[in-house]
């Protein structure tokens, strides 16, 4: 185990899922799952499809209902009648595997869309803060662009500038790089890394277990709706305690990778970040 | 038999008089029925069962029924039974417009439930209320992706806006058997009034073809 204190541990947790219980009909989603997240952490969610992560990222923000437990955000418990979810969503950013960017407006007026109609931000305000996104994911030129002219990894970056937006205090992406080609998902990763280097408090939920070792500060292993195993991702990556989460890994062939490395370089020599977007160098 | 076509010209400004009612018939009743339409899909999507019943047996009524049958029961009844008088033209444009009404509520109603959940849940998780997320995000998709579908219910309903010279709505139809009945030119009339129908219809079907080439979904 780590003896290095988690980041952000000083402060209430900006997240926390207290014993979450979710059900679709007879399939039990999730079953009792129980982690917190730190203001400033990156928090990945790892494990096999159709293990809860997901579903458990929706009951976050309130797009789906939790029948047992709780969520609390910021201290705002999201099961409280009272609560207005809609203000909570607000405080919270989330990107789609699907990017769901709005096929009806141009890239700008996509990252313009959260400032313009829900904060009720002036249009040339709004478009300003909206260039300079797009300046940050290096998509600037392509403002005028609709979604359906952009690539996958384009589209992805405009969604978490669209994001990004409402200024956040926390940042959810729901397996942001699952439905890109491989040769774009790189541009991807490196816009969530140099959020990450900012200090951007996220919750990734990811198959890419290079950018989970790499990137988290926090590594939480699902299994069948329950948390199997959590921790640093030394520990998760390296000394896995559960018998299941080495089975998880060994399967992406993790195990096989760690054994062509001597042990304990893995964190020294971590596999080269892909080179950022081209535009980016005009920063 | 000898063609006697100098009637037609004899009579144009009664023609062109009645394909005038036949367009602002037309523009009206779409006018309303758009409206009109979107505002049933909404209360079919209501929470309240009641009022979800109530959009749709209304709908059912409409679809399943002759066109024909509703004017003439707008026009009987409404009177007789409600007192309530309305003009010829009044009449048949609340018969239209209701019976489109109902057409078009079915095109919005498919239109909407066509976006995908993940628009919804995009929008709502940017911190948009509900209403909000249906004005922005998901009706200007839809309306876009219905386009086709209206087009083609305005070139119907062009032509059947013929149905109103049943109740004495004097439109091209109407006008056009009063002149035959006057003449006994039945040839010249009906062509007359087939060339004026196909004149102004032609351009609208071809506009048709081109909305739907244009916004055919190609997703």
């Amino acid at each position: 185990m780590s003896d290095r204190p988690r980041v952000g541990h000083a402060e209430a947790p900006i997240l926390v899922f207290h014993d979450v219980e979710k059900r679709y009909g007879a399939v039990e989603a999730l079953a009792g799952v129980s982690f917190h997240v730190n203001r400033g952490e990156v928090v990945c969610l790892i494990g096999p499809s159709g293990s809860g992560k997901s579903t458990l990222l929706r009951c976050a923000n309130g797009l789906e209902t939790v029948e047992g437990g709780h969520v609390v955000f910021e201290g705002i418990d999201l099961r409280d009648p009272r609560t207005d979810l809609v203000r909570v969503r607000q405080r919270i950013g989330m990107v789609f595997q699907h990017f769901e960017l709005f096929p009806h407006m141009t890239a700008l007026r996509n990252v313009m869309a959260g400032p313009l109609t829900v904060l009720r931000m002036a249009r040339p305000d709004a478009e300003v803060r909206a260039r300079e996104l797009l300046r940050k994911v290096g998509l600037v030129e392509r403002a005028l662009n609709y979604p359906a002219e952009l690539s996958g990894g384009q589209q992805q970056r405009i969604a978490i500038a669209r994001a990004l937006a409402m200024e956040p205090d926390v940042m959810m992406f729901d397996e942001a790089t699952s439905a890109l080609d491989p040769e774009t998902i790189g541009e991807v990763l490196s816009v969530m890394k140099r959020l990450a280097d900012e200090g951007m408090t996220m919750v990734v939920v990811t198959h890419e277990m290079d950018f989970a070792k790499r990137v988290a500060d926090w590594v939480v292993v699902f299994d069948h709706g329950r948390v199997i195993e959590q921790g640093p991702p030394v520990q998760i990556f390296e000394r896995a305690t559960v018998s299941r989460t080495r089975e998880f890994l060994s399967h992406l062939g993790w195990q096989a990778a760690l054994a062509d490395a001597p042990s304990g370089a893995a964190t020294e020599s971590p596999p080269a970040l892909p080179p950022p977007p081209q535009s980016e160098a005009s920063r | 038999m000898t063609y006697d076509w100098g009637v037609v010209w004899e009579y144009r400004s009664l023609l062109l008089r009645g394909a005038g009612v036949t367009v602002a018939l037309t523009v009206l009743t779409m006018a309303l029925a758009i409206p009109g339409g979107l505002l049933l899909a909404f209360l079919r999507r209501s929470r309240a069962r009641p009022v979800r019943s109530a959009a749709t047996a209304f709908v059912e009524f409409f679809r399943a029924t002759p066109l024909i049958l509703q004017v003439y029961w707008f026009f009987y009844v409404l009177p007789a039974t409600f007192d309530i008088r309305l003009s010829a033209f009044s009449t048949g444009l609340l018969g239209l417009s209701l019976n489109v009404s109902a057409f078009n509520s079915e095109t919005f109603r498919a239109g909407l439930t066509s976006i995908r959940r993940g628009q919804t849940h995009a929008a709502l998780a940017l911190g948009m209320r509900p209403r909000q997320v249906m004005w922005q995000v998901i009706l200007p998709q839809a309306v876009w992706r219905v386009l086709p579908a209206l087009a083609s219910t305005w070139v119907s309903l062009f032509k059947d806006t013929s149905l109103v010279s049943t109740i004495a709505v004097a439109d091209l139809s109407y006008n056009a058997i009063q002149i035959r009945a006057q003449t006994f030119r039945i040839l010249e009339v009906l062509t007359a009034m087939a060339a004026l129908y196909w004149v102004m219809g032609y351009p609208q079907a071809k506009l048709v073809d081109w909305v739907h080439r244009r916004f055919e979904v190609t997703e």
